[in-house]
C-alpha cells in the first residue's frame, strides 16, 4: 500500500519537473521569437547566429542592441513581479493577493511622478541620474504597503481586509498621481504616461544592469525567506505555536515582495496583473511544490510580459503601444473569473 | 485542594484586555508537571485565551508565565515550541496540502536555516503519524478527510513537534462519540506511557471529570476553583460558574463524577419565587 503511495508521490515529483522543463523550453522559444520578430523579421538561425558571435553588421545591430534588451528586460521585470505575487499569495493565503491588488503598482507609479515632478528640468531632462528612478518606485511602493498595513491594524493577518485597504490605498496613489500628471509641466506628464502604461521598448542594456544588480540580492533575500513559507501556510495561531514569528515573518515578505515588484515597474512601468495571474496559473500546473511553484511563477510571468511585448510589436506596429495595456486587457477578465469562482465556493 | 506534583508551568496574575473588556483578570494557575490539567467554563470565560496566553501568543499579555521557573519571555519563539505544543481550536491548513506535509511541519522548531531534515526529524514524523494512526493516510489531502480523520492528523503535528507539554483547545469539538474517546485515550496515552504534561479545554464536563487530573473551573477571567474532579464536582459550584442546577453521581464504570443537568440555575430561583 505504502509502496504504491510512494510511487504515486514520486510521480507526481517528476510531473512538477517535466512540466517546469516544458515551460522553460515555451520560455526560450518565446524569447526567440520576441528577438525575431519585429519591423524587420530575423529568421531563428540567424538570431542564434548571432547570439552565438556571428552574422551581418546590420542583424548584429538590431538583435544585441535593439530586441534583446527588449526582451531581457521584459524577462525579468515579468519574472521579479510574478515572484512577489507568488510570495503575496502564499502569505496571505489568498489566491487573489498581488502587488497590484496590494498597492504596490500603484504607489511605485505615484513614487515616480513624483520623482519625475521633483528632478526634471525644462528641456525634460533628470537633473539626477536615472538610477534614482528605481528607488523613488521602491519608496512609493514600500511606503504604500506600509500604509496598507497600519491601515489593516489588528487585522492585518485578515486576507480579505488587506486587499480591501490595499484596494483603498491604491485608489489614492492613483488619484494623486492623476493629479500630479495635470498640474506639473506636460513634458512630464508624456513622459509619466508612458511609464504608468508599462512598456519595455525604451530599455538599454545599462538600465538592465541597473534592474539585474537591484534585483538580485532582492531575489536572493526573497528566495531564503521563502523557505518559510510552509509553516506560514497554516493559520496563525497554529504557525506561531510551532515557533515562527508570523508577525514579524509577514512584514519582512511583505517588504521583499513589494521591492521585487517596485524594482521591476521602476523600469517597465506599471504592468498589471502579471503578479496575479503568473502565481495562480503556476500553482495549477505544479501544485504546491515551492520551489517548482516558484520556478515556474517567475518563468510564466516572464513569458507573459515578453509575449505582451511581442504582442504590441507585431499586432499594432509602427505605433508603440504599451505591453502593459495587453496585459491589463487580458488580466482583468482573469480576476474578474477568480472572483466569481471565489464567490461560488464561498456561498 | 490536594497538591499534585510540582509545577512545569506557573502562571502568574496574568491579565490580558481587549480594548475595554477584561478577558483575563489577574489570572494565576499552576500546571502539575506529568498531569492532565483540564481547564472548564462557560463560553467567553477566557480558558481559549488562557491556552493561547500560556504559549505567549497574545500581544500585551501582562503577568508572568514560568516555565520550570524561568519566565517564558525570555525563551525565542522556537525555543518555547520545543517546550509547549499547542493545537489551537479550529486549525486550517491549505486544503491541497498532504497529511505528511502537515505532520512534518511539527518538526518545524527542530530545524535551523542551515540544519537540513534529519533522520531525527523523520522518525519523530513517522512515530507520530503511526501514534495517531494516520500512517495510512499520509499522501491524503487535508481537504479530502473526515473531521476525525483530519483532527488526529493536527495532534499528529503537535506530537511530532515532541514538547514535554502540550496544550489541546477544545480537540474533541465537532467529532462524534467513538472519535472524541479515541482522541481523549490517545492524549491520556501519551500522558501515562510518556510522561507528557497535558493541558486540556474541554467543553463536556463529564468528559472533563473523567480525564483530568487537575479540574480547573475558569469563570469571568479567574480561576474559580481548581482541584480534582470530585472536589470540584459539586451543585454549589455547577450553579455559580455555569448557571446549572445539576445532580451530581458517580460514574459506576470509571468513578469518577458526573453531572447531569436538571436545567438552569436561575430557572430554578424562579420557579421558587412562584
Amino acid at each position: 500500500m505504502s509502496l504504491v503511495m510512494d510511487r504515486a508521490s514520486a510521480q507526481h515529483g517528476l510531473r512538477a519537473g517535466a512540466i517546469v522543463l516544458v515551460v522553460f523550453g515555451l520560455f526560450v522559444l518565446l524569447g526567440l521569437a520576441g528577438i525575431g520578430f519585429g519591423s524587420t523579421w530575423i529568421s531563428l538561425d540567424k538570431v542564434l547566429h548571432v547570439i552565438f558571435g556571428g552574422g551581418e553588421k546590420s542583424e548584429r545591430l538590431v538583435v544585441l542592441q535593439l530586441r534583446t534588451p527588449r526582451v531581457m528586460a521584459a524577462a525579468i521585470a515579468g519574472a521579479a513581479i510574478a515572484f512577489s505575487g507568488y510570495l503575496l499569495q502564499r502569505i496571505t493565503r489568498n489566491e487573489l493577493a498581488s502587488p497590484g491588488v496590494l498597492g504596490v503598482v500603484d504607489g511605485a507609479a505615484l513614487g515616480v511622478v513624483l520623482f519625475l515632478a521633483l528632478y526634471s528640468n525644462e528641456s525634460n531632462a533628470l537633473t539626477v541620474p536615472v538610477a534614482w528612478q528605481p528607488l523613488a518606485a521602491a519608496t512609493g511602493a514600500l511606503a504604500a504597503i506600509t500604509l496598507v498595513f497600519i491601515l489593516s491594524g489588528r487585522q492585518a493577518s485578515s486576507a480579505i481586509r488587506l486587499i480591501l485597504f490595499g484596494i483603498a490605498v491604491a485608489a489614492v496613489a492613483k488619484a494623486l498621481t492623476t493629479i500630479f500628471m495635470l498640474i506639473g509641466p506636460i513634458y512630464q506628464a508624456a513622459q509619466a504616461a508612458r511609464w504608468l502604461a508599462g512598456s519595455v521598448n525604451a530599455i538599454g542594456w545599462s538600465e538592465i544592469q541597473i534592474m539585474a544588480w537591484a534585483l538580485l540580492p532582492v531575489t536572493a533575500i526573497a528566495g531564503l525567506l521563502a523557505r518559510e513559507l510552509p509553516p506560514a501556510d497554516l493559520d496563525d495561531v497554529s504557525s506561531r505555536s510551532i515557533g515562527l514569528n508570523l508577525p514579524v515573518y509577514r512584514v519582512a515578505v511583505f517588504a521583499v515582495a513589494a521591492l521585487l515588484t517596485a524594482i521591476a515597474v521602476a523600469f517597465v512601468g506599471g504592468v498589471g496583473f502579471i503578479g496575479l495571474i503568473a502565481p495562480h496559473l503556476a500553482r495549477l500546473l505544479v501544485g504546491r511544490a515551492r520551489f517548482a511553484g516558484i520556478v515556474t511563477s517567475m518563468m510564466l510571468g516572464a513569458m507573459m510580459l515578453v509575449g505582451a511585448d511581442l504582442l504590441v510589436r507585431v499586432a499594432f506596429a509602427p505605433t508603440e503601444v504599451p505591453a502593459g495595456t495587453v496585459t491589463a486587457i487580458v488580466g482583468a477578465p482573469y480576476f474578474l473569473f477568480l472572483l466569481m469562482r471565489k464567490d461560488k465556493t464561498n456561498g | 485542594m490536594a497538591e499534585l506534583a510540582p509545577s512545569r508551568i506557573e502562571v502568574r496574575d496574568l491579565t490580558l484586555m481587549y480594548g475595554h473588556d477584561t478577558v483575563l483578570d489577574a489570572l494565576s494557575l499552576p500546571v502539575p508537571a506529568g498531569k492532565v490539567t483540564v481547564l472548564a467554563g462557560p463560553n467567553g470565560c477566557g480558558k481559549s485565551t488562557l491556552l493561547r496566553a500560556i504559549r505567549r501568543l497574545h500581544q500585551g499579555q501582562r503577568g508572568q508565565i514560568l516555565l520550570d521557573g524561568v519566565d517564558i519571555g525570555a525563551l525565542g519563539a522556537k525555543d518555547l515550541a520545543r517546550q509547549i505544543g499547542l493545537l489551537a481550536q479550529s486549525p486550517s491548513a491549505p486544503p491541497d496540502m498532504s497529511v505528511e506535509e502537515l505532520v512534518r511541519l511539527g518538526r518545524y522548531p527542530h530545524q535551523a536555516m542551515l540544519q537540513p531534515w534529519s533522520e531525527k526529524d523523520g522518525a519523530a514524523v513517522n512515530r507520530a503519524m503511526v501514534g495517531t494512526g494516520v500512517d495510512t493516510l499520509k499522501h491524503r489531502r487535508i481537504g479530502s478527510l473526515s473531521g476525525g480523520q483530519l483532527q488526529r492528523a493536527w495532534i499528529a503535528m503537535v506530537l511530532a513537534q515532541e514538547t514535554d507539554i502540550i496544550c489541546l483547545d477544545e480537540p474533541v469539538n465537532h467529532l462524534d462519540m467513538a472519535h472524541q474517546l479515541d482522541c481523549l485515550d490517545l492524549v491520556a496515552k501519551l500522558n501515562r506511557e510518556a510522561g507528557r504534561t497535558i493541558v486540556l479545554v474541554l467543553h463536556d464536563l463529564n468528559l472533563a471529570a473523567r480525564y483530568a487530573d487537575q479540574l480547573v473551573f475558569v469563570h469571568e477571567g479567574r480561576v474559580r476553583a481548581l482541584g480534582r474532579p470530585e472536589e470540584l464536582m459539586t451543585p454549589e459550584l455547577l450553579a455559580e460558574v455555569f448557571e446549572v442546577d445539576a445532580a451530581i453521581m458517580t460514574d459506576p464504570v470509571h468513578g469518577r463524577p458526573i453531572c447531569i443537568p436538571r436545567g438552569r440555575a436561575k430557572a430554578k430561583s424562579v420557579r421558587e419565587i412562584a
